[in-house]
């Protein structure tokens, strides 16, 4: 583990019963950085972060939080961590500024802190409704700002854009990316909104069955958005190379398909090129591959 | 020192909790159902014409004096106390599941023993206030209705007695935690108080009551066989004691070795 890593696993695994949920996890998050934590329902997401927060226990390898081992009885590491796992919870009598003063009690934060807290997440006009009487997306809100409440260092975020409407997860985000940006706060985020990663993450990871598949940074991130031409002919063999020969240099084979990259303005000359040769061409369009289409080519949604 | 804040939010989540006032009403029914049984003892007549006395009633075992009625309280506090305090430490326990809010506990700078210890001495200051009140009604009542027998030494005793099968009560309300805390809901606490009220008396009806914790209770009180008036056999001191210890040990286990999946 570097001394820059805000959160290292190592080999980290867990199994509840035959269900293998991480498996030999590798994650290096360095001190300052948005983390995406990109995964299909059910991919080992939610796990990880409870096995980062010390709330299940790892079936095997080690968890290290701002420099410190994660086990049973940690706890001096968690006054720099803030989260927010899964659903929104709150006591629902308490209101919510009641919610946020137990939480700021028990992180030693000043007693500025719940009103910071309210107002960074826009909580003013309800911060005397009990916490049983609100919307999906302000519970969400109350709970953001109890991650946020004794300004922690690192911030591990579950489906932090949950519940909340369109508006609201721009607001978030641009919350966060100041956080990272003007107070180098780290930030550990799951989600299963690739928009919502790609608009903020400086790197993501995506996870699938447990393990984790790759690591993109920014500029790898830009590199999967790309065009080509998918081209479905008779004789893949020979499509490749009278194509090759008539000047398309850029050519994968993939999912039974030629794609043809740079050519999105030649369809027609590589109509001509095939089917002018004999073949019998049976499929040719301009396609745009997103990172959506390159998370779901992974993770086995998309055939 | 986390635990002084600990317990103060503890006291801050019983804040417009309707369950403290339930489980007032619930306790203080229990005097005044038996001053209405005395009150009937003592003027069948009336009662009768007012249609409160059936004609296969039998209120053999209650007589209309103080030391009657204290040795009811002792009844209520104990029998009642074992099922009214299991509710009162699931619901302390397992709202946390329940209403989602454990996860929020998990990871902070504070131990988890604390949150077990901060969340038993809440039930036990709601049980000790209950008890008091109880206590304060059946003296309020027994004045009221001009009971004869008083004594200030029977009055004293009543209340000793009364306090020692609180403390005991009090003292099996980890093992409910821990169930609590295990179940992770407030069906299983309550269930297991159940249960364990009718083991109390297949144990004392056996001849094992000094060594089955609720079964102390129960023959305390008098429930079971000759009633031994404020006195537990050290034996049996023992086990409630080790009970105590046991509870409060597993639940501090259970939240910091278990998995929390909620």
């Amino acid at each position: 583990m570097s001394t820059s890593d805000a959160i290292a696993t190592h080999a980290l695994g867990k199994h509840f019963g035959d269900l293998v949920a991480v498996d030999a996890l590798d994650l290096s998050v360095r001190r300052g950085e948005i983390y995406g934590f990109l995964g299909r329902n059910g991919a080992g997401k939610t796990t990880t972060i409870r096995m980062l927060l010390g709330l299940i226990r790892p079936g095997a390898g080690e968890v290290d939080v701002l420099g410190r081992r994660v086990g049973p009885g940690t706890r001096d590491v968690f006054a720099r961590v803030g989260y927010l796992v899964e659903s929104a919870s709150a006591y629902p009598d308490l209101t919510v500024r009641e919610n946020l003063e137990i939480q700021r009690r028990l992180t030693g934060a000043p007693r500025t802190a719940v009103a910071d807290a309210i107002a960074r997440m826009r909580l003013e006009s309800c911060a005397e409704r009990r916490a049983g009487r609100l919307s999906l997306g302000n519970k969400q809100r109350v709970s953001l700002a109890r991650a946020l409440l004794h300004r922690p260092e690192l911030l591990i975020l579950d489906e932090p854009a949950n519940a909340l409407d369109p508006a609201g997860i721009v607001e978030v985000r641009e919350l966060l990316r100041a956080l990272a940006d003007e107070q180098g706060v780290t930030v550990f985020m799951s989600s299963h909104i690739l928009a919502e990663v790609a608009h903020l993450a400086d790197r993501i990871g995506i996870v699938h069955e447990g393990r984790l598949l790759e690591e993109l940074d920014r500029e790898q991130l830009r590199a999967k958005e790309r065009l080509y031409v998918a081209v479905r002919a008779s004789q893949p063999d020979r499509a490749a190379s009278l194509l090759a020969a008539a000047g398309f240099a850029h050519i994968e084979r993939a999912d039974g398909e030629l794609r043809v990259f740079d050519a999105e303005r030649r369809t027609a000359e590589i109509a001509r090129a095939l089917v002018g040769a004999g073949l019998d061409l049976t499929e040719l369009s301009a396609v745009h591959e997103d990172l959506e289409a390159h998370f779901l080519r992974l993770t086995g949604g998309l055939q | 020192m986390k635990f002084p804040q600990v317990l103060a939010t503890e006291f801050l989540k019983l804040r417009r909790t309707r369950v403290t006032w339930l489980s007032l009403v619930a306790l203080s029914l229990g005097p005044l159902a038996i001053a209405l049984f005395m009150w009937i003892v003592r003027e069948p007549g009336r009662a009768r014409q007012l249609g409160l006395l059936g004609a296969k009633a039998d209120l053999s075992g209650i007589s209309a004096t103080w030391p009657s009625y204290f040795s009811m309280l002792t009844l209520i506090v104990g029998m009642g106390g074992l099922l009214l305090l299991a509710f009162i430490v699931a619901f302390v326990f397992a709202r946390e599941y329940v209403e989602g809010t454990a996860k929020n506990l998990l990871a902070l700078p504070v131990g988890r023993h604390w949150f077990v210890l901060a969340k038993l001495v809440v039930a036990g200051a709601w049980w000790a206030t209950l008890v008091v009140a109880v206590t304060a009604e059946t003296f309020l009542i027994g004045s009221v209705m001009a009971l004869p027998g008083f004594s200030a030494d029977g009055a004293a005793g009543a209340v000793r007695d009364v306090l020692v099968v609180a403390a005991v009560v009090y003292m099996l309300a980890p093992v409910i935690a821990w169930i609590a805390t295990l179940s992770r809901g407030y069906l299983a606490p309550l269930g297991f108080a159940l249960a364990m009220l009718v083991l109390s008396q297949v144990f004392g009806k056996t001849g094992w009551g000094p060594w089955f914790p609720w079964s102390i209770v129960a023959s305390f009180v008098g429930s079971v066989g000759e009633r031994v008036v404020a006195s537990i056999a050290p034996g049996s001191v023992v086990v409630v004691a080790l009970t105590f210890l046991a509870g409060i040990a597993a639940t501090i286990a259970q939240l910091r070795y278990a998995d929390n999946t909620q």
